[in-house]
């Protein structure tokens, strides 16, 4: 017996002594529950437990933790960069690449030596858990008790299964006032009826549901809640209920703000969900917000400034003026004019942010090519007002990127193998002297089959290539690029793809056939219409290898971060004890410190150079803010100092996001 | 160093007796010649609470950024209701640090309501009528550092968490110091033959702006400080900036477009507290907030896009536009007309509490006089605006601080040796003036503003409800109509709620028979009804103020009708009647 005990000590302390031994592999073949979420991470935390720690920043209304692994926790004095995926709650494939970038990390040392990682891979929960209830519909809000109607009672009037398959669809029954046909393309698709072409409206179309609460509306007043993935304040959406009342008002989005507030290391931000700033850059165009290449200065400051209040400025003609109106040693940046001014907050992305976002992208697109991964999906969905990925743009000031997972692929139009006919793939591998030798008819026949714009002449391009300031290629780009023509009665492009995707991966079952069935008040109705979470959840066995494939770009990415460095230093002897001192800063990383919207919104922590000694500054101080710096690029600050000794000065740069850099200069040496 | 300590000792009960007047027990009634520091004030509310243990209760709602406890005291008569049931009156004070006389209005409403029950019949109607909400302190950490630490009246203002104003890499390490140790930050003057200003020939205490070509006498440096960091800029990062009144919800911008946001709403742990207290309080339906200064009855909106509904201005205005009669020298508007603002508390009340707010800016400009009706000054045109600019009105506080104060606003100019601008004057007004008054002005002032507290609780919404009509109209079919009456100024619910769903409506419910159809009357003599579609026994509605509305069921079967009101502002009511 007592030797029994003592091998079972033995074989205890042999497990707990190889903790990796002993654990399950984590694989990715399922969507994991949000149990199971918790479960790994803490495995993960578990096997590397010197370089992480899990820390539980929130509860969800619904009562389940929100947390964030820390992997680097040994790290001191490193940037870090922030994960946070499906902050929406219905895109499990983010949940379970967050999963996997983690594992990524620490399956190999080398991004996680300069840096430290904060991964959140369930930030609202209490949605996440519609992926796995019985009866879906997408859900993308928590438990936070929100009365939709305002009526006598919350939640009391959600969707209804009426057909019992365990998903929430549509209905779509006979009206006289109804405004939908069935598409004569494809039966399961309902459009508009075209008054212009004397059609009329035999359908409505309603969620599945029935009036619970007896009030004359359908499903408004359903459960929950706050969808997270709205709910933070940068064009927070206060018109929709389901942002909540205010930004951060349910606690995982609180919370959140305040663990990366708290944490100005932080210099990068990716999020996991269904926005692609990876792929396609964040849009632009929004009205309303401040435009800085067009200032006009108010009449009390255009006084002070000595400029004309009728005119525009640019901001670098502003901060011009206020230097030659002010002067002095200070650094005037676009946030002190913009404050000053009072031209209220940005909304679209800063032209030079842009440039990087724009060069990223075509990189990405290049990296999956080269990992067979077909890039020829839909679009992502443009980032949603009130999205985390904006709010880590344009107010912490760095540079956010968000990639989808998943979208379904688009149709190939189905291509008349025409003898002769060029396809744009073929006219892109061209070399100018080809196309043009091609001859003016053919090239006319290329641009009409393949929808180019009327400017686009056989001609005009014809002699642009000749000229080389035009490529095949660039062209072909171009086209791509421009907006396809809807046809008229055409589907639409996601309806095409998401109809072909369900027909050929899901066996038709991506959409549920329309089938008649008693509606209370309706009678006799049909329900059908495409499966919630369609859209952006694959096969679970597809999973590991779009993580795979995709993920690894975050790693590449992470290492464009800016790094501040000295470079070099000069001194030079006036005479009489007093020298020139100048020291070259370099950024060693891509990326500016901080970005455009950085220096814009003066949030990223600043980089300040100290000299202690004992010498006298005759121009310049102790302490000073290196200001902004571009990416692969040196600045040089300048002091004018006396000193009667040969003293060695210590000069420092203090940055809560580089750390600290030291480096000791002999005067007089 | 024995003397040293002496000194401090000796300097700090001088600083005491000047703030307190003279150190006194705090009893009920409450004095108000007085002003009260962060301790006080919690001392006085316990008294209060101890005198009134039927009446009050005295709840800690949080805690601040430093750990001190912000105290609310509930004013509730429980033989006529429970809190929930009446219409809330909300009022706090002092949410800016160096708004401390905001803190004392709140302890007079409540030492009034409390001392004055049972003698005073208006009063007593109030107190049983409505629930009264009183938080004087909101930014317990800025009061607490406005009486012990040496401040200018215009700073202490923040909530304590540190920013990095100058975008240095070091926080709050800047703030002005004091130097000549007397508790207040007042300003540095030096002889300066270029400078731009000179003596006044009137009163040497005050510098003139020279005219061009004019020769200078003196250059004005600044507040009392040192260059702590060595930026060369003087006082640039002092605590802060965070402002308690731009970190609330409703229309939040971060600091780069709104100084003194905070990083995100409610990012303040104080204020957040508050939010949740008040949300737990649907009741509410007035709320004041008191600030200084300048005299001023602010109502939302705070920015140019959103326009408010007629019906709420309209209610707004009952009490705006007599609070102005009741307060000498203050002017009625809304908070946008004195500038633009985002995340303020009185937007955040409206907007998302569906509370109708107002912000009191006490005291006047212009309140420190010296002058008979012949020598009254004339106001100057073309002033810049700025109080101080304006030497004639300069001239005339001093003398007001010399013959009526005895010298207690204002600290001669002394000479002083400053570290690096070597020979200076130090000296200006004191910390406990300019936006604060004299002791012996704040009864008054208390007192007044007070009473327009009063005056809206006196008109928040009184709902009466009576069965107008019983008739039958058919076989088992009665026709049941009913009307509800305000008879004050202040609606059940404002229109602004009601339009954007901010709250749940009032409801008209009907029990006891079957309801075939029921709705709103639009015109009782021509016999206009509105049905409503669906569940007609349950009817949503708000009773405008001054105003009334009118219902109409039609009721199936025998028996006992039961009709209820319920408001989550006003007044419920029950009724019945017999078929």
């Amino acid at each position: 017996m007592k030797k029994l005990r003592y091998f079972c000590i033995a074989c205890c302390l042999w497990i707990l002594g190889m903790p990796l031994f002993a654990q399950p592999l984590i694989s990715f073949d399922k969507y994991h529950t949000t149990t199971e979420v918790q479960q790994m991470l803490k495995k993960l935390q578990q096997s590397e437990p010197v370089k992480t720690q899990l820390h539980t920043i929130a509860t969800s209304p619904g009562g389940t933790p929100v947390s964030v692994l820390e992997i680097g926790k040994n790290l001191e004095d490193v940037p870090a960069i922030f994960v946070g995926a499906n902050f929406e709650g219905n895109v499990p494939i983010s949940t379970e690449g967050a999963l996997a970038f983690a594992k990524m990390l620490l399956d190999s040392a080398k991004y996680t030596e300069k840096i430290k990682w904060y991964v959140m891979p369930l930030p609202n929960p209490d949605a996440a858990k519609g992926y796995f209830e019985g009866i879906k519909f997408g859900r993308s809000v928590n438990d936070f008790e929100v009365n939709n109607d305002m009526d006598d009672l919350p939640n009391e009037d959600g969707p209804d299964d009426l057909n019992g398959d365990g998903i929430i669809t549509q209905m779509r029954y006979k009206d006289l006032e109804g405004s939908f046909v069935i598409s004569g393309k494809d039966s399961r698709i309902m459009t508009k009826a075209d008054k212009e072409k004397g059609e009329r409206g035999e359908y409505k179309i309603m969620e599945e549901g029935i009036d619970n609460d007896g009030d004359g509306k359908y499903n408004e007043d359903g459960i929950g809640g706050i969808n997270i993935g709205i709910s933070f304040p940068h064009l927070f959406p206060f018109e929709k209920k389901e942002a909540g009342k205010w930004a951060g008002q349910s606690p995982e989005s609180y919370e959140i703000m305040r663990f990366i507030f708290d944490r100005p290391n932080i210099a990068m931000v990716y999020t996991l969900g269904s926005s692609g700033f990876c792929i396609v850059p964040p849009k632009g165009g929004r009205k309303g917000g401040a435009n800085l290449s067009n200032i006009k200065i108010p009449g009390r400051y255009a006084r002070m400034l000595n400029a004309d209040p009728q005119k525009s400025y640019s901001m670098d003609e502003v901060i011009a003026l206020v230097k030659e109106n002010f002067g002095g040693e200070m650094e005037i940046t676009p946030s002190m004019i913009a404050g000053m001014l009072g031209l209220g907050a940005a909304v679209n992305p800063l032209d030079e942010d842009l440039k990087f976002y724009t060069k990223f992208s075509e990189d990405y697109k290049e990296y999956l090519k080269g990992k067979n991964f077909n890039t020829e999906r839909l679009d992502p969905t443009p980032a949603k007002d009130g999205s985390f990925e904006l709010w880590a743009y344009y107010h912490l000031g760095v540079p956010s990127f968000s990639m989808n997972l998943f979208t379904v692929p688009k149709v190939k139009e189905e291509k008349k193998a025409v003898e002769g006919e060029l396809s744009l793939d073929d006219v892109e591998k061209m070399s100018a002297k080809e196309f043009t030798a091609l001859g003016e008819e053919k090239i006319n026949a290329f641009l009409k089959a393949n929808n180019a714009p009327d400017r686009f002449s056989a001609k005009g391009i014809s002699d642009m290539m000749s000229s080389g300031k035009f490529t095949p290629k660039q062209m072909v780009e171009m086209m791509k690029k421009m907006p396809k023509p809807k046809k008229e009665g055409e589907l639409s492009e996601k309806d095409k793809a998401l109809l072909a995707w369900s027909d050929s991966e899901w066996d038709g079952k991506g959409f549920v056939a329309w089938e008649t069935v008693k509606h209370p008040e309706y009678g006799e109705i049909e329900v059908g219409g495409f499966v919630p979470y369609i859209e952006s959840t694959p096969k679970p066995e597809a999973i590991d290898s779009l993580l795979q494939k995709q993920l690894p770009w975050l790693l590449q990415l992470s290492e464009k971060i800016p790094s501040v460095l000295f470079a070099d230093e000069k001194i030079t002897d006036l005479g009489g004890g007093v020298y020139k001192l100048e020291i070259y800063i370099e950024n060693k990383g891509y990326l500016s410190y901080p970005i455009a919207m950085g220096e814009r919104n003066s949030q990223p922590a600043p980089v300040v150079i100290t000299l202690d000694g004992e010498v006298d500054f005759l121009e310049g101080i102790s302490r000073t803010p290196l200001g902004s710096i571009g990416g692969n690029q040196v600045k040089k600050l300048t002091w004018l100092i006396k000193t009667d000794k040969k003293p060695t000065i210590t000069a420092k740069i203090e940055s809560a996001v580089f750390g600290t850099d030291v480096k000791q200069i002999k005067i007089g040496g | 160093m024995k003397r040293y300590i002496f000194f401090i000792l000796f300097t700090a009960i001088f600083q005491l007796g000047y703030a307190s007047g003279v150190k006194s027990k705090i009893e009920v009634p409450l004095r108000f010649d007085r002003y009260y520091n962060y301790e006080e004030v919690t001392e006085a509310l316990k008294v209060l609470h101890n005198a009134y243990p039927e009446m009050t209760h005295l709840d800690v709602i949080g805690k601040s950024e430093e750990g001190r406890e912000i105290y609310a005291l509930t004013i509730n008569n429980k033989k006529t209701g429970e809190e929930l049931s009446k219409p809330g009156v909300y009022v706090d004070g002092n949410i800016h640090g160096n708004e401390i006389q905001a803190g004392e209005v709140c302890l007079y409403y409540a030492n009034m309501l409390l001392t004055k029950y049972g003698e005073n019949e208006k009063i007593s109607k109030i107190v049983d009528k409505n629930v009264h909400y009183i938080i004087p302190v909101v930014n317990v950490d800025g009061r607490a550092h406005f009486f012990d630490d040496a401040h200018t009246m215009h700073s202490s203002r923040s909530i304590r968490v540190p920013k990095d104003d100058d975008n240095d890499g070091l926080f709050d390490e800047d703030a002005p110091n004091d130097l000549d140790g007397d508790g207040s930050i007042t300003q540095m003057r030096i002889k300066d033959p270029y400078g731009q200003y000179k003596l006044d020939p009137d009163d040497s205490r005050i510098l003139v702006r020279c005219k061009p070509g004019e020769k200078g006498e003196y250059s004005l440096i600044g507040s009392e400080g040192i260059d702590d960091d060595g930026d060369g800029r003087l006082n640039e990062d002092a605590e802060g900036y965070l402002d308690p009144n731009r970190n609330w919800g409703y229309d939040w911008e971060p600091p780069y477009v709104q100084r003194g946001a905070g990083n995100f709403p409610f990012s303040g742990v104080g204020l957040k507290a508050i939010n949740e207290w008040i949300t737990k309080r649907p009741n509410i339906i007035i709320g004041f907030a008191f600030h200084n200064n300048g005299g001023m009855w602010l109502r939302p909106p705070a920015d140019n896009k959103t326009r408010i509904p007629a019906a709420d201005i309209a209610a707004f205005d009952v009490i705006g536009k007599n609070a102005k009669k009741i307060t000498p020298g203050y002017v009625y508007m809304p908070s946008v007309d004195l500038y633009p603002t985002f995340g303020d508390f009185d937007s955040h009340l409206y907007f998302i509490h569906g509370i109708f707010s107002f912000v009191g800016e006490l005291y006047p400009d212009g309140a420190e006089t010296y002058h008979d009706d012949e020598t009254k000054p004339k106001k100057e045109s073309e002033g810049s605006g700025y109080r101080g600019d304006n030497t004639e009105e300069t001239r005339e506080r001093l003398k007001f601080n010399d013959n009526i104060t005895q010298g207690e606003l204002y600290k001669d100019w002394k000479p002083y040796k400053h570290p690096v601008y070597g020979d200076i004057e130090i000296g200006g007004w004191v910390k406990m003036s300019s936006r604060l008054p004299h002791p012996f002005m704040l009864n008054e002032l208390v007192h007044r503003n007070a009473s327009v507290v009063l005056l809206a609780a006196e008109n928040t919404p009184e709902i009466s409800m009576e069965i107008i009509d019983v008739k039958k109209v058919g076989n088992n079919l009665n026709r049941i109509r009913v009307r509800l009456v305000n008879k004050n100024g202040l609606p059940s619910m404002a229109k602004e709620s009601e339009i954007n769903k901010t709250h749940r409506q009032d409801i008209l419910k009907i029990t006891g028979g079957k309801v075939v159809a029921g709705g709103k009357i639009n015109d009782i003599r021509l016999d206009k009804v509105s049905y409503k579609e669906k569940k007609p026994e349950i009817q949503f509605l708000s009773i405008p103020s001054y105003g009334n509305v009118e219902y109409q069921f039609l009721v199936e079967g025998k028996g006992e009708i039961k009709i209820n009101y319920e408001s989550l502002k006003a007044n419920n009511l029950e009724t019945s009647v017999k078929l």
